[in-house]
C-alpha cells in the first residue's frame, strides 16, 4: 500500500504528533549518547573539555534535528529522495574535487559550525533512494536484470568516490548497506549468490595464485594484505592500535577497572581513544558488564527499529525504517569486530558514542526520518 | 507462471449477457492479483527479514563472545618480531664516563609544503607563523601561491605539539617525514667538547645526521658505523664534574668582571680529560652560527682552552727551574742573584713592578716569581736544551685531543730562537700555548716526568709515555710548585686537606695591531695541581680580561682573578673525584698575600 491509496486524514496532525513519536527509541538514543559523555569525560582525564561538552552540544542539536524532520510527513521526504542523493553525490565531487590527497585526506565541508563530511551524508541518502526506488518500482520488476543495474549503480558510484578519498570503513559500509538493501527489497537471492560466489572465487584465486608462475599480485602487494588482515604479525607497526585495544579489553576483565580508572586510556597507550577505539576505554573501565550493556542498547535500538518497520504498512517508510537499522547495525558491528581484532582497522566511529560531529547528526537525523515513518504510518 | 487472465472471456460474455458492467470484472480481478503480488512480496519480505534477524544474531553472538573471550585474556605486553634493524642505522650515542648520556638521537618530524595542494595557502601561512613566530608570513604565501614551487621544506625539526597544531591546521599541502634528530640533554654542558651535528643528505623520509664540531665531527664516521651496532661512544669527561667546574668558573668569570675564561682538569696519569670549559658557551642544540666579522676567538663557539693560544706567563718558570734541576745546574737551594741590571741582546729584564728580590735561591725565584732570576737560568739551560724540553712536553704541536678543533690551537714559536726567546720563553713570553698544551705540561711534573697526551676518550691504565725528567728533579718542581700556595703568589689557592701545589702566570695582552701589550688587559693563569705530595689532577683556570675590583685599585693578576676561582673549583671537585681530605697531613700554615 503507498500513501496514494489510504487517507492521509488517520495521520496527527500539528503538535499532536510529538505524542506518536516513537519515545521508548528516543529514551534509548539517548542512553546510547550518554554512555558516549561519560567515556568522553573519563578519558578527558574528568573534564567536560575538549570533548564531553562539544559532544553534548552535538548531540543537543541532533536531537532537535531529528524532531524536525519527524514533523515534516514521510511522503515529503520520498519525494525528496532524489534530489537528497543528487545533492550528496555533488557535495561528494565537491570535496573530491579539491580535497585532493594529503595526509589527513580532506573529507570534510566546512559549515562554520562544525564540518559536514558528505560520505557521511551519503550512508543516509543513499539509503533514503534505494527505498525510495524500490517503492517506485512496481514489485513485478524488482528482479529485472536493467532494473537490477541500476540501483547497483547507484550503490557503486558514491562507493567508488570514497574510497578513493580514501575512506574504506565508509566505502565498505555503503556498499554492504546498499546491497542489503536490494536484498531486503525482494531482488532475487541468484544475483547476490552470483555476486558472493564471484567475490568469494576471485579472492580465492588471487591467494592461490600466490607463489605460482601466473601470481596475480607482487609479492609486497600480498605482505600489505598480510599485514592488513593480521595486524599482530608488526605490533609495533600497523598492529599498534589493535594490540593496545586488545590489552585494554584484557585489562577490563569482567567488572572493569572502575570508572576514570582505565590505564591504557588515561596514558595515552590507546590511540583515538576518543574516536574509533573509545569502546575500548569502555572496557577497560566497565569490564564485560559496561561493554555487553552498551551492545545491548544498540541491540534494543536495532529491535525498536525492526518493529517499527514491520508494523509499518507503506513499503518506502518500512525500507527506509529498516535500512537505516541497518546501517546502525554495520556502524556498530564493524567498528566493535574492528577495536576487538575480529576485522581488520578501517576507521568506522561507533555510532552516537565516538567523539565526531559530522556520524552524530547525521545518524540523528536518520533517526528523525525513522521518527517520521512512524508518526506518518498508515493506520 | 501461469496467469489467470485480467478479463476471462466467459465471464466477460457472461455479464454482457446479464447486463453488467464488464470493466468491474477486470477491477476487480486486477485487485486480486495485486493483491497476490502483494502477499508473495510480504513473504518474501517476511523471509529477507527473517535471513537478516539471523545475521543479525550471529554478529551479536560473536562479537558478544569475542568480547567475553578478551575479558578472560591476559594482557600481553607487545614484542617486536625484528628488533634493532632500525637502531643499528642510526648514530652512536655519546655518555660520559660513568656511562651518563650527553648525546643522543631522538625521532622528531620535520615539516614541508606541496604549495600546488594547498587549498587555503593564506591561512594556511596565517596559521604557521601562529606556530612558529620566526618565520616569515609574506615569504611563506609568495612561496605558496607563487606556483613555481612543487616542494619546499618549512621546518626541519618540529616537537610532537608543535606536529599537532600544524596538522589541527586542516592544510592538506603541508606534509611531515619522520627524521632523526640529534640531541643533547645537557643543554650548554660540554658544548665546546660535543660540538653540533646538523643534517647531510635530506630526503623527506629520512635525513642523515653529520657532524659539524668537536667531536661528533672527528669521530664522524666512527659514530655512523652501523658495525658498532648502537654502542656508545664513552668519554673520559665526568658530567658531574663538568658541570660543578663550569658553575664555579661563570661564577668566577663574572665576578672577575673577566669577558672569557676556560679550565682543563686532567687526569695526571692516563691524560684523561675529566671536565674541560670554555665560556662563554653556546647550546649545541641550537648551534649558533659562526661570526662573520670580528675577531673569531670572542664567538661562543670559540674553544679558549683547546684553540686559544695565549702567552701564558709565569706558569712557565716552573719549566725552567725543573729542566735545571733535571740537567743538575741547580739545585733547590742554589743562590742566584736577581738584582738589576740584568741585559739580554740588549734587552733589560724587569721584574713585576719593578721588585728587586735580592740574591735568592731556585725554589724563592719560583715563590716569588722572579723574572730575572728564572731567565738566568734559561741561560744556564741555553736554546738548544729549552727548545728540546718543551718540544717533549708538547708544546710543539696542536694537542692531540679528539675534537676537531684541537688542530686550530698551533702554538705560536719564535722565528729564532735565540738567548732572547729563550729568557722571555722561561718566563711565559714569546710562546704562545693553549691552557691544555699548559695541562699536558704539569701532567709531566705531577706524575713523575712522564709527558702523557691529554685525551677524551675513556681508558684504562697510566700512559707510557716519553719520560721528559727524573722522578727526582719532578719532585722538587712539585715541593716548588707547592710552596707557592704555602709562602707564595698563590696563597688564596689552599684548600684545607687538599694540598694545592700551582703556579700563578699574568700575561699582559698583546695588541691585536702592531707590537707592544696592553697596560690594562691581562690573561690570567693558575696552572695546579693536587694533591702535592702525591697528584692525582692538575687543573688549569684561565681568566680573559679579569679585574678584581674590590680594592682601591682594579687588580688583574692571576693570584687575585684565577687562583681563587680556581681554589673554589678544586674545593668542590675533588670530592667528587673520590679523594679525601687529609687530615693527618694538615697543620696550620702561614698565609702570605701577595701577588703575580
Amino acid at each position: 500500500m503507498t500513501y496514494l491509496e489510504y487517507s492521509v486524514k488517520t495521520v496527527p496532525t500539528g503538535w499532536r504528533k510529538i505524542l506518536h513519536l516513537n519515545w521508548p527509541l528516543v529514551v534509548l538514543l539517548t542512553a546510547v549518547a550518554s554512555v558516549g559523555f561519560l567515556m568522553l569525560y573519563s578519558v578527558a582525564g574528568g573534564s567536560f573539555s575538549p570533548w564531553a561538552e562539544p559532544q553534548m552540544k552535538r548531540f543537543g542539536l541532533g536531537l532537535a534535528a531529528m524532531f524536525v524532520v519527524a514533523m515534516v510527513p514521510i511522503w515529503l521526504w520520498r519525494n525528496l529522495a532524489l534530489v537528497a542523493y543528487l545533492g550528496a553525490l555533488f557535495l561528494l565531487l565537491m570535496v573530491e574535487f579539491f580535497g585532493a590527497v594529503g595526509m589527513g585526506a580532506q573529507r570534510w565541508i566546512d559549515l562554520g559550525f562544525m564540518r559536514l563530511q558528505p560520505s557521511e551524508l551519503m550512508k543516509i541518502t543513499l539509503v533514503m533512494f534505494l527505498a525510495a526506488y524500490y517503492d517506485w518500482l512496481p514489485l513485478n520488476k524488482t528482479s529485472r536484470p536493467l532494473w537490477v543495474i541500476l540501483p547497483v549503480i547507484i550503490i557503486l558510484v558514491p562507493t567508488a568516490m570514497t574510497l578513493m578519498q580514501p575512506d574504506l570503513g565508509t566505502a565498505i559500509l555503503l556498499l554492504t548497506g546498499g546491497g542489503l538493501m536490494m536484498f531486503l527489497a525482494g531482488v532475487h537471492w541468484a544475483y547476490f549468490a552470483t555476486v558472493i560466489a564471484a567475490g568469494v572465487g576471485g579472492i580465492w584465486a588471487v591467494f592461490q595464485s600466490r607463489g605460482t608462475e601466473w601470481q596475480l599480485l607482487k609479492d609486497y602487494q600480498f605482505r600489505r594484505i598480510d599485514t592488513f588482515l593480521d595486524p599482530s604479525s608488526d605490533p609495533l607497526g600497523a598492529g599498534y592500535h589493535i594490540t593496545q585495544a586488545k590489552i585494554a579489553m584484557g585489562s577490563g576483565g569482567w567488572t572493569g577497572r572502575g570508572f576514570m580508572q582505565g590505564t591504557q586510556s588515561r596514558l595515552n597507550f590507546l590511540p583515538e581513544k576518543h574516536t574509533d577505539f573509545i569502546f575500548n576505554t569502555l572496557a577497560e573501565e566497565f569490564g564485560f558488564v559496561g561493554g555487553f550493556s552498551l551492545l545491548a542498547l544498540y541491540v534494543l535500538v536495532l529491535i525498536f527499529c525492526i518493529v517499527a518497520a514491520v508494523q509499518n504498512r507503506d513499503r518506502f517508510s518500512s525500507l527506509l525504517t529498516l535500512g537505516i537499522a541497518l546501517t546502525f547495525f554495520l556502524f556498530f558491528a564493524v567498528n566493535m569486530s574492528m577495536v576487538m581484532g575480529l576485522a581488520p582497522v578501517v576507521g568506522v566511529p561507533l555510532p552516537l558514542v565516538s567523539y565526531g560531529g559530522s556520524a552524530m547528526l547525521v545518524l540523528m537525523i536518520a533517526f528523525g526520518l525513522v521518527q517520521s515513518a512512524h508518526i506518518h504510518r498508515p493506520r | 507462471m501461469i496467469r489467470t487472465p485480467l478479463r476471462p472471456l466467459a465471464r466477460i460474455l457472461d455479464a454482457r449477457e446479464k447486463g453488467e458492467n464488464p470493466d468491474a470484472i477486470e477491477r476487480e480481478n486486477l485487485r486480486i492479483r495485486h493483491e497476490q503480488i502483494r502477499d508473495s512480496s510480504r513473504v518474501r519480505a517476511e523471509g529477507r527479514l527473517l535471513v537478516l534477524g539471523l545475521t543479525f544474531f550471529c554478529a551479536f553472538a560473536v562479537i558478544g563472545a569475542r568480547m567475553g573471550t578478551l575479558a578472560a585474556s591476559e594482557p600481553r605486553e607487545p614484542r617486536s618480531y625484528a628488533t634493532g634493524a632500525s637502531i643499528i642505522n642510526s648514530r652512536a650515542d655519546i655518555t660520559d664516563r660513568h656511562g651518563r648520556v650527553l648525546a643522543t638521537n631522538m625521532s622528531t618530524h620535520s615539516l614541508y609544503a606541496h604549495p600546488h595542494q594547498m587549498i587555503e595557502p593564506e591561512r594556511a601561512a596565517q596559521e604557521l607563523v601562529r606556530i612558529f613566530p620566526d618565520l616569515d608570513q609574506e615569504r611563506l604565501v609568495k612561496d605558496f601561491t607563487g606556483g613555481k614551487r612543487k616542494f619546499l621544506w618549512v621546518k626541519k625539526k618540529i616537537s610532537p605539539e608543535q606536529m599537532q597544531q600544524v596538522h589541527d591546521i586542516g592544510e592538506p599541502g603541508l606534509l611531515f617525514g619522520p627524521r632523526e634528530m640529534r640531541l643533547y640533554p645537557n643543554g650548554a654542558l660540554m658544548a665546546h667538547v660535543l660540538g653540533g651535528t646538523s643534517f647531510g643528505r635530506e630526503g623527506v623520509h629520512a635525513a642523515e645526521v653529520v657532524g659539524t664540531a668537536g667531536i661528533e665531527k672527528f669521530l664522524d664516521d666512527e659514530l655512523r658505523d652501523p658495525a658498532r651496532e648502537g654502542a656508545p661512544v664513552q668519554l673520559s669527561l665526568d658530567l658531574t664534574v663538568q658541570s660543578v667546574t663550569e658553575e664555579v668558573l661563570d661564577v668566577g668569570m663574572k665576578l672577575m668582571n673577566a669577558k672569557g675564561a676556560a679550565s682543563v682538569l686532567m687526569d695526571v696519569r692516563t691524560g684523561e680529560v675529566i671536565a674541560i670549559a670554555s665560556l662563554p658557551d653556546f647550546d649545541p642544540n641550537k648551534r649558533p652560527r659562526p661570526l662573520t666579522e670580528g675577531d673569531a676567538s670572542d664567538s661562543p663557539l670559540f674553544n679558549r682552552a683547546v684553540q686559544g693560544v695565549y702567552e701564558l706567563g709565569s706558569t712557565f718558570k716552573i719549566f725552567a727551574a725543573a729542566q735545571a734541576l733535571d740537567l743538575g745546574l741547580f739545585n733547590a737551594s742554589t743562590i742566584i742573584d736577581t738584582r738589576p741590571p740584568f741585559k739580554v741582546g740588549g734587552h733589560k729584564i724587569g721584574e713585576f713592578e719593578n721588585h728587586n728580590y735580592g740574591e735568592i735561591s731556585v725554589e724563592e725565584i719560583i715563590v716569588k716569581s722572579s723574572n730575572r732570576g728564572t731567565g738566568k737560568m734559561a741561560l744556564a739551560i741555553g736554546p738548544a736544551r729549552q727548545k728540546e724540553f718543551l718540544k717533549g712536553l708538547g708544546f710543539f704541536d696542536p694537542t692531540p685531543l679528539e675534537i676537531v678543533e684541537a688542530k686550530g690551537g698551533q702554538p705560536l714559536l719564535p722565528k729564532r730562537w735565540t738567548d732572547l726567546s729563550a729568557v722571555t720563553i722561561s718566563y711565559g713570553h714569546g710562546l704562545s700555548a693553549s691552557p691544555l698544551h699548559l695541562a699536558a705540561g704539569y701532567a709531566a711534573i705531577a706524575n713523575g716526568g712522564v709527558y702523557v697526551k691529554p685525551t677524551l676518550l675513556k681508558t684504562s691504565g697510566a700512559q707510557n709515555g716519553a719520560r721528559i725528567m727524573s722522578e727526582r728533579s719532578a719532585a722538587a718542581a712539585r715541593t716548588m710548585l707547592r710552596k707557592v700556595v704555602t709562602e707564595g703568589t698563590a696563597s688564596f689557592g689552599e684548600v684545607p686537606g687538599y694540598f694545592v701545589g700551582g703556579k700563578t702566570g699574568t700575561a699582559d695582552k698583546p695588541k691585536e695591531r702592531g707590537g707592544g701589550y696592553y697596560k690594562d688587559k691581562t690573561i690570567t693563569t693558575f696552572a695546579s695541581l693536587f694533591p702535592a705530595h702525591d697528584p692525582r689532577y692538575v687543573l688549569i683556570v684561565t681568566l680573559d680580561e679579569p679585574s678584581e675590583n674590590s680594592g682601591k685599585k682594579p687588580r688583574r693578576t692571576a693570584g687575585w682573578t684565577a687562583v681563587p676561582v680556581a681554589a673554589e673549583m678544586i674545593g668542590r671537585v675533588a670530592p667528587l673525584l673520590g679523594l679525601r681530605p687529609d687530615v693527618a697531613r694538615m697543620q696550620v700554615e702561614r698565609v702570605y698575600q701577595t701577588s703575580n
